[in-house]
């Protein structure tokens, strides 16, 4: 016991001794360098790891973009890379060492909504900004909002909104409903009905599978045997996978007239489901032929480099960082509360066109587009079938963000 | 059954255990000793430069609360459990819920989530604790993940929030703290550390005591102790509670912490990770699991960027129980002891 | 459509009972509940989608088994055999160990991403069975099973290694004395019961998607089907496989949110009116 005794002592003057040497809970000096710092935190494993590595070729982009034109206001942009396993946890752990360690000032990349709602509510005590261009849930820019977090991806309800006001020139009026069991699935779910019951069509069968769901035998069935002549899916990353690939083997989509995805079937993912989705129809973030002089660029320089065209990840990476660098721009300087106030209704050219930052939840408001999958002579790719501009899609602020 | 001697628990390959038995004079050392540990404790965030690294000696103990929890069991019963991540979950998520649902303060909730927790382990034990050994593992994982399945059950949504989480509203004050100084690790250390030593001096009081005699005779052998009248149903239930109460008090400090509940705080791959950092720290003392909780948040830290966190843990696991059977701290310990007997000469 | 529902049920169990087969054989002779049989299952799974891409699908149906009985024999000569005379749990938590390691290293050389394996070519469709147009590939892996179950059984009961197995599994000891080459027998049943890991796993690429999770999903559903079915008891763990999957299946269909809690359920409800399982002796030792 002694032994233990006079070491645990020493200890105890050693530490009062020093505790003249500072105060705890002092954040490191992160004095404004002349260097924007933005850190980025992808999801490095995991299912969504080729989103996450995608998104930072996006910001990466853009970044070295900026900074070859000599930076912003003659800063140089520095982007740090930090990594998660989409857990909010080590999300969080890495955002904190990213402020305090590296002294970064804005953050992007965070993947999934669970993970920027846990961010946002650090946010406010790091003194940091948040640019979301990945997490949809309509709670972010609405009950969960806050001041220092804005989001540049589309809501859900904004894409199910464009969905919704396209339904009449869809063929078939019977809708079955295949969705996750998850929020994304029931706000998207609903949406759809009230917008199908004005578009004059029948919903005949609306289920629900759990997050994570391999086998979709029995869901599969029940559609099969139901009377719906057109399917609306939202099922997504693995399970968009399976759900796609054992309906196929049912020979389930011969039955329906209209097969309509929500967030189930996108570029990366065409490889693993091939021909068979030729045909369906989803909902589409990104129109990569918009006509405007800034995305013609982009496109361009973005497959000259990569030797890939950008598809909606990359250009909403792209995107949140010509955001930030408006704000920036706008507030000159580089002080996150001089750009969070510059970015309130902040109107600028995007490579999605002219789109505009709003105040009340802190959304961008942009475009959001139908799509069907055609095969065009080197793969499969999306052709814009109709688009519906943020107005229409989102014609106010979210009442329940209190800002 | 391939099996030549009845299975010996975890624990057998450690130095023979403490002799028990808790004089006054012994339980007075052990609290002084308490007091100077905790006292010493309060001058780590002087000592620590970064808010990045007390971030993660912050979360290293309160995942050493679970972990203390774990071990305790494994320690005095040589039962494994895979279900305290329960506790430590439900507690967590019923603070959220008190805080976020309904409207209560941060004490208040508190309370609730302690006692939320404590109740989850009473009502999991005395489902379990008349198992041991394997049925006693696979029953708690199988409880531990229907909590899980439960919490993100879209039924479940209005409460919990299904997989999307819940923020915690730190209204109010817990103890004169408030949302900011809670969500601070610096600020917050001298709360958790108090809680952790009291914690640790609580169940080694338990573990000298009467009490841990009496689970000492359970583990080894359980007939023989009924046959000599002691009731071993019950004491394996006190320990459960006593243990999952410790898992309980870390999840109720780690969501006012945090300010944010998920279900991968109820998940296999946590209720896995917990069980390796009580393992490899070492089962055999009541330090082994403080120090492994340490040693895997560090070692999350340093290796989940490449997303190899896995590959090391399930490498270190493995290592451990092959070769270095009762952790780092049994090895540090027959380390100390072959230098003492070196000096000695 | 009731039958079809039932012909999915029947397709799934058909999965989980050649997994827990191969499961059950491991514990009943070793004592080992081997946490790393689902990440055995997912190497069968990704070997079977590398092979099918390359060359066909029934050569992966060969390769895969064969791979991870070589696998199995590494397990059993590195780590099973050194590690008799520790307590199961121990060992238990070192096939966990080991399920960590090589899921994360499956992961390394195949990627994150999941991927699809197309039915073999004449498979793709749809074959009418009773008037329900029914995926022809399910129906085979209900016919593989089948055929594996009567295989195994007759293998089993019938030849000279089968008993050996058999009383080697009942009393080590003894069938020791009575001369029966303990490591031999355990050398082929854990390559067996890793052989049938990895058939299961290649069956099921085309059936379900191959993805990183894969491995951790089912393995909390065949530890269930073996501990129900009995500890040791091959024919429990089939019947209880099979159980499981109907029941889950018809479960998802009738009552969604509940039958996520199915298993568990099942689990502790067995557990505690018979310790033993259904069919076998005793697990909670």
């Amino acid at each position: 016991m002694r032994n233990k005794v006079v070491p645990a002592l020493a200890a105890l003057v050693l530490g009062s001794t020093l505790a003249a040497c500072g105060t705890p809970g002092s954040s490191s000096s992160g004095a404004a360098a002349e260097t924007i710092k933005i850190a980025i935190i992808p999801p490095s494993s995991g299912a969504l790891a080729q989103f996450g590595s995608d998104s930072a070729k996006g910001w990466q982009y853009a970044v070295d973009e900026v900074n070859a034109k000599g930076g912003i206001d003659g800063r140089k942009v520095e982007l740090i890379k930090k990594d998660t396993d989409a857990t909010s946890a080590t999300t969080l752990r890495a955002a904190r060492e990213a402020v305090t360690q590296d002294g970064a000032a804005f953050i992007g990349g965070v993947m999934t909504s669970t993970e920027n709602g846990a961010l946002n509510q650090q946010l406010a005590g790091l003194n940091a900004l948040s640019f979301n261009s990945l997490g949809k849930d309509d709670a972010l820019t609405g009950k969960d909002c806050t001041g220092n977090a804005f989001r540049t991806v589309q809501t859900n309800l904004m894409d199910v909104n464009a969905l919704a006001a396209s339904l009449k020139t869809l063929p078939g009026d019977k809708w079955a409903i295949q969705a996750v069991d998850y929020s994304t699935g029931h706000s998207a779910a609903a949406v759809f009905t009230q917008a199908a019951k004005a578009a004059g069509k029948q919903v005949v069968l609306e289920q629900y599978a759990p997050l994570n769901t391999t086998e979709f035998g029995s869901y599969i069935s029940k559609l099969s045997s139901s009377d719906a002549d057109a399917l609306f899916a939202v099922e997504y990353g693995a399970d968009g996978v399976a759900f796609v690939n054992q309906a196929a083997q049912f020979n389930l989509p011969a039955k329906f007239e209209s097969v309509l995805g929500f967030n189930m079937v996108s570029e990366p993912l065409f490889p693993a489901l091939g021909d068979k989705i030729v045909g369906f129809y989803n909902n589409v973030g990104y129109d990569i032929a918009a006509n405007n002089a800034l995305n013609t660029a982009f496109v361009q320089g973005y497959t000259q480099k990569f030797g890939s065209k950008p598809y909606y990840v990359v250009a909403d990476a792209y995107l949140a960082a010509e955001t930030l660098f408006a704000g920036i721009r706008k507030a000159g300087s580089a002080d996150p509360a001089k750009v969070r106030d510059a970015l309130n209704n902040l109107t600028f050219d995007s490579i999605a066109g002219q789109v505009t930052m709003r105040a009340g939840d802190h959304q961008l408001v942009r475009p959001s587009y139908l799509g069907q999958v055609v095969k065009d002579g080197s793969g499969l790719a999306f052709k814009i079938i109709a688009s519906a501009d943020g107005a229409q899609t989102t014609p106010q602020a979210d009442p329940a963000c209190k800002l | 059954m391939n099996s030549v001697a009845t299975p010996a628990p975890v624990v057998e390959h450690l130095p023979p255990a403490e002799p028990v038995g808790l004089t006054r004079r012994l339980a007075l050392r052990g609290t002084v000793l308490a007091l100077v540990i905790a006292v010493a404790g309060f001058a780590v965030p002087y000592l620590v430069p970064d808010k990045y690294t007390m971030g993660l000696l912050l979360d290293g103990i309160i995942l050493a609360l679970l972990a203390l929890g774990i071990g305790f069991l494994a320690r005095h019963l040589g039962l494994i459990s895979l279900g305290h991540t329960a506790f430590f979950g439900g507690a967590a998520y019923a603070l959220a819920i008190a805080t976020q649902q309904w409207g209560w303060g941060m004490v208040p909730a508190a309370v609730f989530g302690f006692a939320v927790g404590t109740m989850l382990a009473l009502l999991m034990g005395l489902l379990v604790v008349r198992a041991s050994g394997m049925g006693f593992l696979m029953l708690t994982l199988a409880l531990g993940q229907a909590l899980y399945q439960l919490c993100v059950q879209t039924v479940a949504r209005p409460y919990t929030g299904a997989y999307d989480g819940l923020q915690v509203a730190n209204e109010g004050t817990f103890f004169g703290m408030g949302s900011a100084t809670v969500m601070n690790a610096a600020l917050f250390w001298p709360v958790v550390w108090v809680v952790l030593v009291v914690a640790a001096l609580v169940l080694w009081w338990l573990g000298r005591a009467r009490f841990g005699v009496v689970l000492e005779g359970i583990r080894e052998n359980e007939e023989r102790m009924r046959f000599s009248g002691y009731n071993t149903f019950r004491p394996r239930l006190y320990a459960f509670v006593v243990s999952g109460a410790v898992a309980a008090l870390g999840g109720v400090l780690f969501a006012l912490n945090a300010a944010y509940v998920s279900p991968d705080l109820l998940s296999f791959t946590k209720a896995g990770d917990s069980l390796i950092a009580a393992i490899v720290g070492g089962l055999g003392s009541l330090a082994g699991p403080v120090l492994g909780a340490l040693v895997y948040i560090y070692a999350q830290a340093t290796f989940n960027s490449s997303g190899n966190l896995h590959l090391y843990t399930g490498i270190a696991l493995v290592l451990v129980l092959v070769f270095l059977p009762g952790g780092l701290t049994g090895g540090l310990g027959r380390l100390a002891r072959r230098l003492r007997k070196k000096v000695r000469r | 459509m009731n039958f079809a529902q039932l012909l999915n049920g029947v397709a799934f169990g058909s999965l989980l009972m050649i997994l827990s087969s191969g499961l059950a054989m491991i514990y009943g002779l070793r004592g080992v509940t081997n946490f790393a049989h689902g990440a055995l299952y997912m190497a069968g799974a990704y070997l079977a989608y590398s092979v099918s891409t390359n060359f066909s699908f029934w050569l992966a149906l060969i390769v895969a088994p064969l791979a991870l009985a070589v696998l199995g024999a590494v397990l059993e000569l590195v780590f099973f055999r050194r590690l008799e005379h520790r307590s199961h749990i121990e060992v238990g938590l070192v096939t966990f160990g080991i399920a960590l390691v090589l899921e994360r290293v499956i992961v390394l050389i195949w990627g994150e991403r999941t991927l699809a394996v197309s039915a073999p070519g004449g498979l793709g469709g749809t074959t009418s069975v009773f008037g329900v147009a029914y995926p022809t590939y399910r129906l085979l892996i209900i016919a593989v099973a089948v055929v594996l179950a009567a295989a195994l059984v007759w293998w089993l009961r019938g030849t000279r290694l089968g008993l050996h197995i058999r009383a080697a599994s009942r009393d080590g000891e003894t069938s020791a004395i009575l001369g029966i080459d303990s490591d031999r027998v355990s050398l082929v049943v854990v390559c067996v019961g890793a052989a049938l890991a990895g058939l299961a796993g290649a069956l099921a690429a085309p059936y379900v998607s191959v993805d990183p999770g894969m491995g951790v999903s089912i393995l909390i559903n065949v530890l269930i089907v073996v501990v129900i079915g009995g500890a040791g008891s091959i024919a429990g763990a089939m019947i209880a496989g099979m159980a499981l999957g109907i029941v889950q299946t018809l479960g998802a269909v009738l009552l969604p949110s509940l039958s996520v809690l199915v298993p568990y359920i099942a689990l502790v409800a067995v557990l505690l009116w018979r310790p033993a399982g259904l069919a076998g002796k005793g697990v909670a030792r």
